[in-house]
């Protein structure tokens, strides 16, 4: 087969373009250019550095493989980093990885890989495709520390059909060995988790230099009294504690923000206990299920068991077996049944109306 | 595909060198490999080898042989005569003329001259990428040091009116330079810096069939430029630096032969370049740059209708066809290219063109290997 692999100049994709490779396939490298400075180029740090992109060359040469890198930036700018922006800027907490997966990389990198004759797409990603009759599902990883299929619950059956995740079934350090073993330099390269766009600078400098938000407003306490004042909404989610005045006795947490009115509600741990919230722009891989479910509500999180009520099409509402702390609106929603992955979407904003102080 | 057969089209981002340059490269590194600048026998060997091969290059461009200075390439060149008239300079008024679509070895330069706080004035170009005559002069003044303006665009091949333009500027008595970047002209253009009216010239032995990292600045004998490299006193005192005898050799021999067939070679070229366009255009829905205007032989420059031009790089190189999209960057990335922005090409289209460039050893054929190829691949895209 013809196979377009994303490789980002880490280890993972390293080792799947040299898996594919020593599998005889015809493997083309690719590494997708995000994000870039003022004057065309790339960032410093982050995962789509300048030297990344020169790892996943250095590793394409040692592969003896084609290696392009093609340019991103645009779509990804407009897609991803304007939305983590107004996402911040409405008191939201962002997964600008999956907003990436859902409306840049797999939609322009699959219809390149069709434009190349390409009969699929490989990415390094932890977790694995299953084909079942006709469907193509989506399922965690094996060694579930690493799972990332959360990251890519937007996949449907049909663009399944084009991918595959060569690792799903693999360990990092078995990952680490094998890049050892084909003498690929990324096999002992740090993992990057950084957001790309925003590397090791804190991520509310970026939000702003870029958004003028910055209006100071009220803290409201639990009981309606003024507790202080703040900076500027977006320095908030809900369930952060940083920022808040101390000395309360108890320590507060944020349980809603009112953007229009530019007030930050503060109150007990109690008070971010939640039981049910809703999902929008919900997808599904192979359309709705609803037995056995389990939710992450973050990436990596524990998988909490829940019953879903479908309000719309693209609109859930999802209870909780035991309520819990810690949802924050703007993350995704994700859902599973055992390893099989159904559907998720984005945990809507409603939740920040619910918390009732 | 095997590599020998891979169809390079790339040839305005650099050329093969030919057999004679690595000749005379070879012969000068191993009998006369010492410094031109010594005093003993093998020096002067490499010395006489330096000011034979100077005499020949100058005849060749109308040029006395003092007029030549050896660099490291064009974008020295560019970068020595476009900044030293700004540093140390008195006149905070000074003011720098060029274009929008000069190589970015000018506009680099340009833009640092604009952030020492001189005003810079970048001539707009119409949709064929062509500068207007009337426009540079309009913008030139008495604080007007540089105009620098292109002999031809490296992206599209338009040919600029750099006589007219330095006629124009004669007339206006300014005492000002003109300098133009000729880099991607001489190609394949026949040049006489005198005749073509400018005081300075960048030009690069890789375009041609020479190495890379030689090239030099034309300067002509009525204007002078203070040193960019300070150090020993080679090259009359203006560069710095051991002088790249085998690499000035190897240019000028490489000089000898494009100029001895340089009406057949374009010849050639021009044939070649029409079999493909008119190929390409019998096919597909496409607009060549600057298919109106005077342009040089060995660029094509297409626009294809609602097609990804990076993919379709991508598509030709893994079918053995190297072409180029716009300015690379650092990463490999290629971004729309600055001359297409400045000829207002809109932005659902800008992503669309590829450079197609010719060269002196374009084969007999390679016009309709290289149409089939795209071809083929614009189909394999549907």
């Amino acid at each position: 087969m013809r196979i377009l692999v994303a490789m980002s100049g880490g280890v993972d994709s390293s080792v799947v373009a040299g898996l594919l490779k020593s599998q005889g396939h015809d493997v083309i490298g690719v590494t997708m250019k995000l994000w870039e400075g003022p004057n065309g180029e790339m960032p410093e740090t982050g995962c789509c550095t300048a030297s990344d992109s020169e790892d996943a060359r250095k590793v394409a040469a040692t592969l003896d493989i084609p290696y392009y890198v093609l340019d991103y930036t645009e779509s990804f700018s407009e897609k991803v980093v304007d939305n983590f922006i107004d996402m911040y800027a409405q008191g939201l907490t962002p997964n600008p990885c999956v907003e990436c997966n859902r409306s840049v990389k797999f939609d322009h990198f699959l219809k390149q890989a069709k434009n190349l004759n390409c009969d699929k797409v490989a990415t390094g990603h932890y977790a694995k495709v299953i084909k079942k009759e006709d469907n193509y599902e989506l399922h965690k990883a094996d060694y579930l520390d690493k799972d990332q299929s959360y990251v890519l619950h937007m996949l449907s059956s049909s663009t399944l059909e084009h991918v595959m995740f060569p690792l799903g079934t693999i360990s990092k350090p078995e990952v680490r060995q094998i890049a050892a073993d084909l003498g690929l330099k990324t096999a002992f390269k740090k993992d990057s988790q950084d957001i790309c766009f925003v590397g090791k600078k804190n991520y509310r400098n970026f939000v702003d230099k870029r958004i003028d938000i910055s209006t100071s407003g009220d803290i409201v306490n639990s009981d309606g009294s003024t507790m202080g004042q703040h900076d500027g909404v977006h320095e908030f989610t809900v369930g952060q504690r940083k920022g808040i005045p101390g000395g309360q006795g108890a320590p507060k947490y944020v349980t809603k923000i009112d953007v229009q009115n530019k007030k930050v509600f503060v109150g007990e741990k109690q008070d971010l206990l939640i039981s049910d919230f809703y999902l929008e722009d919900v997808t599904f891989v192979n359309g709705i299920q609803n037995t056995k479910l389990a939710i992450q509500t973050r990436y990596n999180s524990e998988d909490l068991p829940c019953e879903i009520e479908q309000i719309s099409e693209s609109r859930l509402k999802v209870t909780l077996l035991q309520p819990t702390y810690g949802v924050a609106p703007g993350q995704f929603g994700v859902l599973y049944t055992g390893t099989k992955l159904i559907g998720g979407g984005r945990i809507t904003s409603k939740l920040v109306e619910k918390v009732t102080i | 595909m095997k590599k020998n057969e891979y169809l390079y089209l790339d040839h305005a981002a650099s050329t093969p060198m030919r057999d004679v340059a690595f000749e005379a490269y070879k012969k000068t590194e191993s009998e006369a490999f010492a410094n031109s600048a010594g005093g003993h026998a093998l020096s002067r060997k490499a010395k006489n080898i330096l000011e034979e091969s100077r005499d020949s290059i100058a005849s060749h461009f109308g040029a006395a042989p003092k007029e030549i200075t050896f660099t490291s390439g064009g974008t020295e060149a560019d970068n020595w005569i476009i900044k030293m008239p700004f540093i140390n300079n008195k006149n905070k008024n000074a003011e720098l003329v060029t274009s929008a679509i000069e190589h970015e070895a000018v506009l680099g330069s340009a833009e640092w001259v604009e952030s020492l706080g001189y005003k810079v004035n970048f001539i707009p170009c119409d949709n064929n990428s062509l500068i207007k005559t009337d426009d540079v002069l309009e913008q030139v003044n008495p604080n007007t040091k540089i105009v620098s303006i292109m002999l031809a665009n490296n992206e599209t091949g338009v040919v600029q009116p750099i006589k007219e333009i330095s006629y124009g500027l004669k007339s206006l008595e300014s005492g000002l330079i003109f300098h133009s970047d000729v880099v991607q002209a001489v190609a394949t253009t026949k040049i006489d810096f005198h005749n073509l009216g400018v005081q300075s010239a960048a030009l690069s032995g890789h375009k041609i069939g020479g190495p890379k990292g030689i090239g030099f600045m034309f300067l002509s004998s009525e204007v002078k430029v203070p040193s960019f490299f300070h150090g020993g006193k080679q090259e009359l005192e203006r560069r710095a630096g051991t002088v790249n005898v085998s690499g000035v050799a190897s240019l000028s021999a490489a000089l000898d032969e494009q100029q001895k067939n340089i009406t057949k070679q374009n010849q050639n070229i021009l044939k070649e370049r029409t079999d493909f366009e008119e190929m390409i255009k019998h096919s597909l829905d496409v607009m060549v740059v600057g298919d109106s205007v005077k342009r040089l032989e060995h660029i094509s420059n297409i626009q294809f209708k609602n097609i990804h031009s990076e993919t379709l790089m991508v598509a030709l190189d893994l079918q053995g066809l190297g072409v180029s999209r716009g300015s690379a960057c650092a990463s490999g990335a290629q971004r729309p290219s600055h001359v297409l922005q400045a000829m207002k090409v809109s932005n659902d289209k800008i992503n669309s063109h590829l450079r197609f460039s010719f060269g002196w050893n374009t084969q007999v054929g390679d016009g309709i290997k290289a149409a089939k190829i795209v071809l083929s691949s614009i189909e394999g895209m549907k």
